[in-house]
């Protein structure tokens, strides 16, 4: 059986293919089948696109449904506002919004490995209460939406 | 886990070396383009630690790329095991006039340290602890691996049979797992024909693999309740699978079981038989085949995780969610321009493929 949708769960929709790769990372360091990385958008305004027409609706039906749309920042101080912007109110506490603030390649080039490891290391993060990767330079502007979301899926990390 | 597994004129893999980093790999290609032919390559390898030696048994004249007759086949295959690396090596000729090929070089050496040497019939022990040098004399159709005694449990000779006696190669096909058995089998064949006496043999040698073997179905089939591998005579034993929900229960006989949930009992016992006799090595040719598209991803990273501590698991597919549930530093693309042409591998990360890889394979446009 695959996810198991009346439980807490997590979609991760990553931007791209990199994004992905930090996803997987992120979900094999989970014991169980609760954490689900999804096929890419294309784009960030592809990862809003796809959220508002395919996900809010089964976000509604689920209500153990969470969601990170996983996009890069791109340096924009109002990306963060942008996406949000497209999250309806009753869905707000459930959909999260975290990624690089260049681009994933530039985790890569700063030395912390491939994109699976810093996935990994991202979800121990989580897991452990740690801040060994997310407070890297190009990920601390995450942390208000992780420390939500890790209170949210710990339960799942740890089982 | 395989550190290097090298393979020349063997059907269509020529100078075909494959170096791996990674405890989990995945080999994705075209139809055609080799991938299978890996997973026999080293079912070679993994039959001589099984002790089958007889060269005909495991190689044919007709296995040479093209007809090439002429010149040698060869395997290599390096394995690092407690922290040190076993390379064994042999090559197998064709003289004319003969039916058969028969072994023209044979090699076993632990961090370059050979365990013994051969060149066609003569065999060279190499001094190990308190044991002198040694020589004898083999035919040269029989390999002598699975022939050199070895001293101890602590003989790298023993260490590095057992473990790759142990890789467990799966290409199965449900419809032929019947669930009878007769007998016990410490591994299976690589279709799986003999689930039933893999069940067994694992349960023998390792009970508590059981509640491994559970917990994992448990997750992927809810309302199992519970699995008999029952006597009906004298030496046959046939698997009962239960299921309860609300409305009652079922009892089906393995045989009845589908395809795709055969399979998640093959990679429970997979995983059981990996936390048994672990770490150890898993190639398993497209194990997206018979599943429904949901359980791909899921099912992949199961295996990921359990065969990524210590272990290693190497995947082929064609499954756009099974390549998912890799990365580019694990995946390697496998290319042939024709039937005439040799196998080429290179590292996905190496191809520069812009955006989505799974889109680049359906539009045909990763070459090497």
């Amino acid at each position: 059986m695959s996810v198991n949708r009346n439980r807490t769960h997590l979609l991760v929709l990553p931007e791209d293919d990199k994004n992905l790769q930090l996803a997987t990372g992120f979900a094999l360091e989970s014991a169980n089948r609760q954490i689900r990385p999804l096929p890419v958008a294309g784009g960030w305004r592809a990862v809003l696109q796809r959220f508002q027409f395919e996900h809010v609706a089964k976000m509604q039906q689920f209500p153990g449904r969470l969601m990170v749309l996983l996009i890069d920042f791109d340096r924009s101080h109002d990306r963060l506002a942008e996406v949000k912007g497209v999250v309806p109110g009753h869905l707000a506490d459930r959909v999260f919004v975290l990624g690089t603030w260049t681009e994933p390649e530039d985790l890569k080039k700063a030395g912390l490995g491939s994109y699976e490891t810093i996935g990994r290391s991202l979800a121990r993060d989580c897991r452990f209460n740690t801040n060994t990767t997310w407070t890297h330079e190009l990920l601390r502007h995450n942390a208000e939406e992780l420390a939500r979301l890790c209170k949210c899926i710990q339960p799942i990390l740890i089982q | 886990m395989i550190r290097r597994l090298y393979v020349h004129n063997f059907r269509c893999l020529e100078n075909f070396d494959l170096t791996l980093r990674e405890p989990a790999v995945l080999l994705i290609g075209k139809n055609g383009a080799g991938k299978s032919t890996v997973s026999v390559a080293l079912e070679i390898l993994q039959k001589i630690a099984r002790g089958i030696n007889r060269v005909g048994d495991l190689v044919k004249p007709k296995d040479t790329t093209r007809g090439h007759t002429d010149v040698p086949i060869r395997f290599e295959i390096e394995i690092e095991l407690g922290g040190h690396i076993y390379s064994y090596v042999i090559a197998f000729e064709f003289l004319e006039g003969f039916r058969e090929l028969r072994v023209l070089e044979e090699r076993l050496a632990v961090n370059g340290n050979p365990v013994y040497t051969r060149q066609q019939a003569e065999v060279n022990l190499a001094r190990m602890g308190r044991q002198p040098e040694g020589r004898f004399r083999i035919d040269w159709h029989l390999v002598a691996l699975p022939v050199v005694q070895e001293q101890t449990q602590e003989d790298p000779l023993y260490i590095f049979k057992r473990h790759l006696a142990r890789v467990l190669i799966l290409r199965p096909i449900p419809a032929l797992i019947s669930g009878d058995s007769e007998g016990e089998s410490p591994w299976p064949n690589a279709q799986v024909t003999d689930f039933g006496a893999w069940l067994s043999g694992l349960l023998v040698y390792a009970p508590a693999a059981y509640g491994v073997i559970e917990k994992y179905l448990k997750q992927v089939l809810p309302d199992l309740r519970d699995i008999k591998n029952e006597r009906v005579g004298k030496d046959a034993r046939s698997i009962m699978v239960q299921f309860s929900s609300d409305m009652g229960t079922l009892q089906l006989p393995f045989k009845d079981l589908s395809d795709g949930e055969k399979c998640y009992m093959i990679s429970a016992m997979a995983i059981g038989a990996n936390e048994a006799y672990g770490p150890q090595i898993c190639l398993w040719d497209e194990p997206d085949n018979y599943l429904a598209i949901d359980e791909v991803g899921d099912f992949i990273l199961a295996l990921r995780r359990a065969f990524e501590s210590g272990g290693q698991l190497i995947a082929t597919s064609h499954n756009p969610e099974a390549i998912r549930s890799f990365s580019r530093e694990n995946t390697f693309f496998l290319y042939r321009k024709s039937h005439l042409e040799p196998t080429i591998i290179r590292p996905v990360e190496d191809l520069n493929v812009g955006g989505d890889l799974v889109s680049a394979l359906i539009r045909g446009d990763v070459e090497p």
